[in-house]
């Protein structure tokens, strides 16, 4: 009998705390910022800057990748495209695919992760953001970079991040050029960020040296987690 | 009274500490699944909102990782503290032989109980570690390709949950078994 009862309590107590963890999510983003700072610092201090080691290129798992967009499939003009890169910069740049193209190629096979939890082995070819950046000469006050997409996505890294190895402005998906639904003519990739941070159909790069905190990506703004290392 | 108390309390403590951490870190998680469930992808069953913290993914995310620092901490110290000072309460492998050797009934009870509730340690060693390989699959490649393809990851780190309900349950219902109420208050009070 007794046994029961402590059972039938047992089970009761379960049922209130899953219904008071109801009224509980909204704490969560105090928790989280608790805790935050410091992960965020052990991140940024764990975090290769030397490469992040790849994939073969027989690993790619091209059916895994998902096409995920906020916003639909940008109409963009390749015929008058062209990147520009501005803010704290000593040369602001207007690029053409065909200036882009002229830069240093690489390829780097990494897994992509999505913040829903699926991932995928790719391989994207592209030029280096940091060679893109140098061209631009960045002021050495400058610690953040924004990107702005066709259609009207908005990300911001951290400097360091985007001047990584292995960040790159991808045109080449897999060995064929990149298609649209995944960012065509130019996206970013990296194997160091969640894909939100990825973003595609990018126009516009703005070097900055301080994050408007109202301002700090599409869906950050929304309360997902502005660094997003992996 | 204070006899009953045969349990120190640092271990009544960090016990009490990591049932409840381990109901956060669950419910969050699978409020995280629900974005891309396990089993099925966009496609999949997504698990009820009342075993679910935080609402939305973002909601679920802020309380995994808000709280999984201190549940590491919790079961880090635990896990010090009793291969320190209580190992003989710990499984081992002689408790195995006991198991299927002895004829005395309460012997092999004993045996199974330490058996298990060391065992949900190591499952929970092993939540951590697949845990931290989905967190940071770059810093920590060397960790993550200890689990093979990311699939078989995210069912590793998913599968803490039915394989802890189960053995929470056996473990409970066993110290009722063993010791009744009396033995859940050495632990609790
Ligand atoms: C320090 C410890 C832990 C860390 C670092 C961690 C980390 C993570 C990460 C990164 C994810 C997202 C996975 C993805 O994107 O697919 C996740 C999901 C999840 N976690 Fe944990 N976790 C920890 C402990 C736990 C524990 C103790 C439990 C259960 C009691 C748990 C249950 C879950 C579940 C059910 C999911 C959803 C699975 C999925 O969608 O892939 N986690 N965790
Ligand atoms: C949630 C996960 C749990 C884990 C990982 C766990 C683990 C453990 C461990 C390692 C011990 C041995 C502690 C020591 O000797 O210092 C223990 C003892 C005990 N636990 Fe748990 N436990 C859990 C949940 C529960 C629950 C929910 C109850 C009861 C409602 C419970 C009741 C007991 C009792 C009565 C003992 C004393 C057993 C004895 O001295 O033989 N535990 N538990």
């Amino acid at each position: 009998m007794k046994r029961r009862s402590l059972l039938q309590s047992a089970l009761g107590t379960g049922g209130l705390l899953s219904l008071g963890g109801c009224a509980l999510n909204p704490l969560g983003q105090e928790v989280a910022q608790l805790t935050r700072p410091l992960n965020e610092r052990i991140e940024a201090w764990m975090q290769a800057t030397t490469p992040v080691p790849e994939f073969k290129r027989n690993q790619v798992e091209p059916a895994a990748l998902l096409v995920n967009s906020f916003n639909g499939i940008p109409e963009i003009n390749l015929d008058n495209f062209s990147l520009t890169v501005d803010g704290l910069v000593q040369q602001p740049q207007q690029l053409g695919l065909s200036t882009l193209g002229q830069l240093p190629q690489q390829e780097i096979v990494i897994r992509h992760v999505c913040v829903e939890g699926w991932a995928a082995i790719v391989a994207w070819g592209g030029v280096r953001l940091a060679d893109v950046l140098r061209l631009a000469e960045v002021s050495p006050l400058a610690g953040y970079v924004a990107f702005e997409s066709a259609d009207g996505y908005f990300e911001t890294w951290d400097l360091r991040t985007a001047l990584h190895p292995q960040t790159l402005l991808a045109t080449q998906m897999n060995g064929a050029p990149l298609p649209v639904a995944n960012g065509a003519p130019l996206r970013l990739t990296s194997p160091l960020k969640l894909g939100y941070k990825l973003s595609k159909w990018i126009t516009a790069i703005h070097v900055l040296d301080t994050l408007n905190p109202h301002r700090l990506g599409t869906w950050e703004d929304q309360g997902y987690e502005w660094y997003a290392g992996l | 009274m204070e006899s009953q108390h045969h349990h120190p309390l640092w271990t009544r403590t960090l016990h009490a500490c990591n049932g409840a951490l381990l109901i956060g870190m669950a419910s969050s998680g699978l409020q995280i699944y629900n974005a891309n469930p396990v089993f099925g992808g966009r496609a999949g069953e997504p698990i009820p909102s009342l075993f679910t913290l935080g609402g939305w993914l973002a909601g679920g995310r802020w309380w995994h990782f808000g709280l999984m620092g201190v549940f590491a901490f919790v079961l880090g110290s635990w896990l010090l503290l009793l291969m320190q000072w209580r190992r003989q309460r710990l499984g081992r492998g002689g408790d195995l032989e006991t198991l299927s050797a002895s004829a005395n009934a309460k012997k092999r009870n004993y045996a199974i109980h330490k058996i298990l509730y060391t065992l949900m340690l190591v499952v929970l060693s092993l939540a951590l570690l697949t845990g931290l390989a989905m967190y940071k699959p770059a810093t920590l490649w060397w960790l993550s390709g200890w689990f093979g393809s990311w699939q078989q990851l995210r069912v590793l780190h998913f599968a803490t949950v039915p394989v802890m309900g189960v053995l929470v349950l056996g473990h409970v219902l066993l110290s009722l078994k063993l010791g009744g109420l009396r033995l859940l208050r050495t632990i609790s009070w």
